[in-house]
Formats: structure tokens, C-alpha cells, sequence
């Protein structure tokens, strides 16, 4: 059987849990063979292939619930303090080049300093860096020099998040105002 | 009264413009001049130009209030580039004002001479004005949107996605609509109409001035036509993506920080566990050596043949009908098994209970189930047993 080009490195990279990102020379061949690799890791594996047109990765029913909350909280405090720095977010992070002591700077001076210290994964500059590093290990951030790295395509998974929840809660927000008027409605009835 | 020197009037603007542009935005953000308002800005320009403002008519009377009369203050918010958004509501009206005059000019194209060129003239005003309104709000909409942008007020996420979702729904989108030129109710399709009538006419009508003033409206409309393009591409590829943009990042913000209100309790994104599955493991042939290489190392087998002694029990039928025979009739036919049994080995085994029981199956015996039932023990287990009772078939021997 011949098997699709970077059929290894798509492998490997996947199942190790990394992104694997369209600047990628694997993502290509992947990208040709959707399906079989959709049915290729949901036969071998049982796990879900996701693709986006920027990146692609995996998921199973066993997930690192821990690094995804660490990770989920590292962007929301990020993106809260660059706008209140007076940055539009997604620019900064898709185009800005971050270095670990603005990092620093933006989580020492954080108003979540008490959610800060309650996250072990990033209670203190060491445990912010390790964890800078798990995003690298997984494509979320790539290095660009010492101490310097910017942002993968792969943060989206994570600002989507974000957004499907304001939408959610903005929807829980209206039906409830709804209802609320309904209820107005029924009493001056 | 006598009125003043065109350049006169210029000449006092540009000396007091600081006054005149102050009093003018003050106007803007609050619709009117009052008096009092008036008279501190004229008095901080250390001059007395009251007065003026009212002999040049640049100011009127509105009520206890003052302000611009509209040609001043359409001019200095031109110089300003200063321009109010105009509801589209506002710049749609000229829809019906174009289709009004367009439809005139069709029906009465053989009418009076002058009421033709009037009308022409006109429509062209019409179409001028509303290529205006257009303008300002794309420029105005733009400036708006880079301000939001910028965030030089520090504004916060909630007023920033309500702005951008403001210019968006009541503004941009309205516009879009009037500028697109697929739309049969759209002004730009109107115009496209116009366009091509008159682009007929400015070659066959008769009269060579009214053909004259087709041709300059023809002309007018291709620029027109131009402007509308280059503000709807500023509207689709520049403004509606960049407030867009806003309205998402205000929506992710929102997002994170109800997140943040309750972050251990929120399902976050499911990520792969890490080295949950190595298929192409490095060190692949060396574990799988291993796992072969512990069955290779195998401790001597030693097979004993295990010496059991079987008790030889050899079942005579005929020896125990004979006895069974000679004790009927037998009211209790296990019973009479156990005691024979017992009396023979000493014990009850239960295969020799169900060996013997096969002699009710005799033709020449008699059998009658009882509807009581007991128990036998075994020297393995314990039996339920229905009461047989055995009779001889026939009369007796």
C-alpha cells in the first residue's frame, strides 16, 4: 500500500498532540487526504481529526483538561491587559513578536494576580515559562529567538473558544430578558 | 441693510476661526449654540465679533439659542472634514427623487423644451448631492471606525462592541445596501438605469442643447458610477472588516472575561493528551525484543502422570431387577435404591443411583409416580426425587 507524502511526520506530529499548521509542508499532503486520514485515525486510534484551513490536530475522549485550562487562562489574561494596554488583541496576536519579560509584566501587574497565584501552571515566572514552552512543544507558539516567540494560527482555537462562550451567554442573557418581558406583558394582561 | 463684501466675510472667518471653528463644534455636539455658551467663546477670542456673526448672517436666531445657518455650516464641516453620519434613511430619499425625474424625463421628453432641460438639470443636481452624502458618510464612517480602532479614548470592551456594532447594523450595512448595483431597488441600479437611457439619448434626441445636456449628465453618471464603486469597495474591503473586526475582538474579550469570573468550572477546548499513543516509537525494536526475549527464558517442565484409583463398578442389571422383583410391590423406588446401596457399599454414589434408576424403564415393571416428592443424599450432593412406586405388570407370577 503506498501511503499519502509525510504520511510519518503527520503522524507522529498529531499524535503527539502538536498542530500541525499550513506553513507546514505535511498539512498539504494532509489537507489532499482529508478523508483518509479522517478514517485513518478513527479506525487506528479513535480519534477526530480537526482541520481548519490554518491548522489541524487531533482529539480523543482522554484529554489534558489541565493544559487546556492553563493554556485558556494564560490568553484570556493576555488578551485582557494588551486591550487594556490599549492593543487590539488579535493583531498583537497574530502579527506581534512577544518576548517573556513583557509577558512577565503584563501577569505580574494583572488585576487576576489572585487567579494567577491559584493556577499552579502559572503562579510564578518559571511555571509561565514551562508552560510557554508546553505551547511550543504543541505549535501554539513558535520560538523566534531567546526568550522571544510569537504566535501560531493555533491561538484561534482558543479565542473561538472565547467567542462561542460570549455568544452563548449573551443568548442566555436575552432569553432571560425575554422572558422577563413576557412575564411584564402578562401582568399588565 | 447693506450687505458685506464677499471677502469681507472670508477675511473675518479666517481671522476668528478659532472662535468660529470652536462655536462650530460646539454646535455639532450639542445640536445648538446657547447664548451663554456664545458669548464666553467670543469673550475668550478677546474680541467683539457678536455682531458680525449676525450682520454677515453666518449666525441666526434659533429661540433662546444660536446657530450656523446651513450653507456655513455645510462649508466648515467640508473644511473640517468634519462630517456628520447621515441616517441612510436620509441618503435613500433621493431614490425617489431620481426615479421621480427619471420617470418625467422618459414620459415627457416630447414635452416644452425647458421644463426637459430643467428637469435633466436638476436630476444631475440630485444625483450630485446624493454622490455627496455618500462620500461624507463613507469618510466620516472610516474616521470613526480607525478612531474605534485606535481606542484613544480607553474605551471599554462593552462600549466598543456596542459602538461597532453600531456603525455596523445602522450604518454601514444600510449604505452597502443603496451602493449595490445588483439590487433593483438599490440607487446605484437606478442610476445604472438612468445611465443607459441616457446614454441613448445624448445620440438621437433632436434637439442638439437637450442632447448637449444628456451628454454632461452621461458623463457625470460614468464618474458617478466610478465614486460608487471605489465607496462601496472602501465600505466591503476596508470599513465593514476593520468595525467587524472590533465587534469580534469586543466579543472575545467579553468571552475570556466571563471565563475568567469562573475559570475551574468552564469547559475549556479538549487538547490530546501527550504520549497517549506512540504507533512510530523510536525504541519500537527494542521493546519489542524484550517482550519476545521474557518468553525465551523458560523454567524445565515436568509432566508427572498423576496415579488415580478407580473404584471398577460393573452394573448387573439383571442381579438387581432380580432383587427389585422379588420386593414387590416397592412403594418407594429411590428409597429402595439408597438401602440396597447402602447395604452393597456402604455408601451412595450418585452415578450408581442413576445407573439403577434406569430399571424403571423395565417393560415387565409396573411404575406410578406419587405427587410427593423427597430428598436423597448422595456422597456428592443431594437430590429432589419424585416417590415411584413399582408394581409387577400383569398378575403375578
Amino acid at each position: 500500500m503506498v501511503y499519502p507524502s509525510n504520511h510519518r511526520t503527520i503522524v507522529e506530529d498529531l499524535m503527539k498532540g502538536k498542530f500541525l499548521l499550513s506553513s507546514e509542508k505535511a498539512f498539504a499532503s494532509l489537507k489532499e487526504n482529508e478523508e483518509f486520514y479522517r478514517q485513518f485515525f478513527d479506525a487506528s486510534f479513535g480519534l477526530e481529526l480537526r482541520m481548519s484551513s490554518e491548522y489541524a490536530y487531533l482529539l480523543s475522549s482522554v484529554t489534558n483538561e489541565t493544559l487546556s485550562r492553563s493554556i485558556s487562562i494564560f490568553f484570556a489574561i493576555l488578551c485582557y491587559e494588551l486591550d487594556r494596554d490599549g492593543k487590539n488583541f488579535i493583531d498583537q496576536l497574530q502579527y506581534n513578536e512577544f518576548d517573556l519579560e513583557t509577558i512577565e509584566r503584563y501577569f505580574e501587574n494583572t488585576s487576576y494576580i489572585d487567579l494567577v497565584k491559584a493556577t499552579k501552571t502559572l503562579e510564578d515566572a518559571e511555571k509561565r515559562k514551562t508552560l510557554i514552552e508546553s505551547m511550543r512543544r504543541r505549535n501554539i507558539v513558535e520560538r523566534t529567538g531567546d526568550d522571544r516567540f510569537v504566535f501560531t494560527p493555533a491561538y484561534k482555537v482558543f479565542t473561538d473558544f472565547a467567542l462561542e462562550l460570549a455568544q452563548k451567554k449573551r443568548a442566555e442573557r436575552e432569553n432571560k430578558e425575554a422572558e422577563k418581558q413576557i412575564d411584564i406583558w402578562q401582568e399588565q394582561a | 441693510m447693506h450687505r458685506a463684501e464677499p471677502i469681507t466675510i472670508l477675511r473675518f472667518l479666517i481671522n476668528h476661526f478659532d472662535a468660529v471653528k470652536e462655536l462650530y463644534e460646539r454646535q455639532s455636539t450639542e445640536g445648538a449654540i446657547r447664548k451663554e455658551v456664545f458669548q464666553e467663546i467670543v469673550k475668550r477670542h478677546g474680541a467683539d465679533i457678536t455682531n458680525q456673526f449676525f450682520d454677515y448672517k453666518i449666525l441666526k436666531q434659533n429661540g433662546e439659542d444660536y446657530e450656523f445657518r446651513k450653507s456655513y455650516y455645510d462649508f466648515l464641516e467640508f473644511i473640517l472634514v468634519e462630517f456628520r453620519p447621515v441616517l441612510p434613511e436620509s441618503i435613500e430619499k433621493y431614490y425617489s427623487v431620481i426615479n421621480d425625474l427619471f420617470r418625467k424625463i422618459k414620459q415627457g421628453s416630447h414635452e416644452e423644451k425647458m421644463i426637459l432641460e430643467a428637469r435633466i438639470a436638476e436630476l444631475a443636481e440630485q444625483i450630485r448631492e446624493f454622490l455627496e452624502q455618500v462620500e461624507k458618510n463613507t469618510l466620516r464612517l472610516l474616521s470613526e471606525s480607525r478612531e474605534l480602532k485606535a481606542n484613544a479614548d480607553k474605551i471599554d470592551y462593552r462600549q466598543k462592541l456596542h459602538k461597532a456594532s453600531f456603525w455596523i447594523d445602522y450604518y454601514i450595512l444600510p449604505l452597502n445596501k443603496i451602493l449595490d448595483v445588483n439590487n433593483p431597488h438599490s440607487i446605484a441600479y437606478k442610476l445604472a438605469e438612468v445611465a443607459e437611457y441616457v446614454n441613448q439619448k445624448r445620440l438621437v434626441f433632436l434637439d442638439e442643447k437637450i442632447r448637449q445636456r444628456f451628454e454632461k449628465l452621461y458623463y457625470m453618471l460614468i464618474q458617478v458610477n466610478d465614486d460608487l464603486i471605489r465607496n462601496s469597495k472602501i465600505l466591503t474591503n476596508e470599513l465593514l472588516p476593520l468595525i467587524e473586526r472590533i465587534r469580534t475582538e469586543s466579543s472575545i474579550l467579553s468571552g475570556w472575561i466571563d471565563f475568567l469570573k469562573n475559570p475551574f468550572r468552564i469547559e475549556t477546548p479538549p487538547l490530546l493528551k501527550e504520549n497517549m499513543f506512540t504507533p512510530y516509537s523510536k525504541d519500537m525494536y527494542y521493546h519489542t525484543k524484550e517482550f519476545f526475549e521474557q518468553f525465551e527464558i523458560q523454567d524445565d517442565i515436568i509432566l508427572k502422570e498423576e496415579s488415580v484409583e478407580l473404584e471398577k463398578w460393573i452394573y448387573n442389571k439383571a442381579a438387581y431387577k432380580e432383587k427389585l422383583k422379588a420386593q414387590l410391590p416397592v412403594y418407594n423406588f429411590f428409597e429402595w435404591i439408597v438401602n440396597e446401596l447402602k447395604q452393597e457399599f456402604g455408601t451412595t454414589d450418585t452415578e450408581k443411583i442413576f445407573t439403577l434408576t434406569s430399571l424403571i424403564f423395565e417393560e415387565d415393571l409396573k411404575v406410578e409416580f406419587q405427587e410427593s416428592e423427597q430428598y436423597i443424599e448422595t456422597t456428592q450432593s443431594q437430590f429432589k426425587v419424585p416417590k415411584i412406586k413399582i408394581e409387577n405388570y400383569g398378575l403375578p407370577e
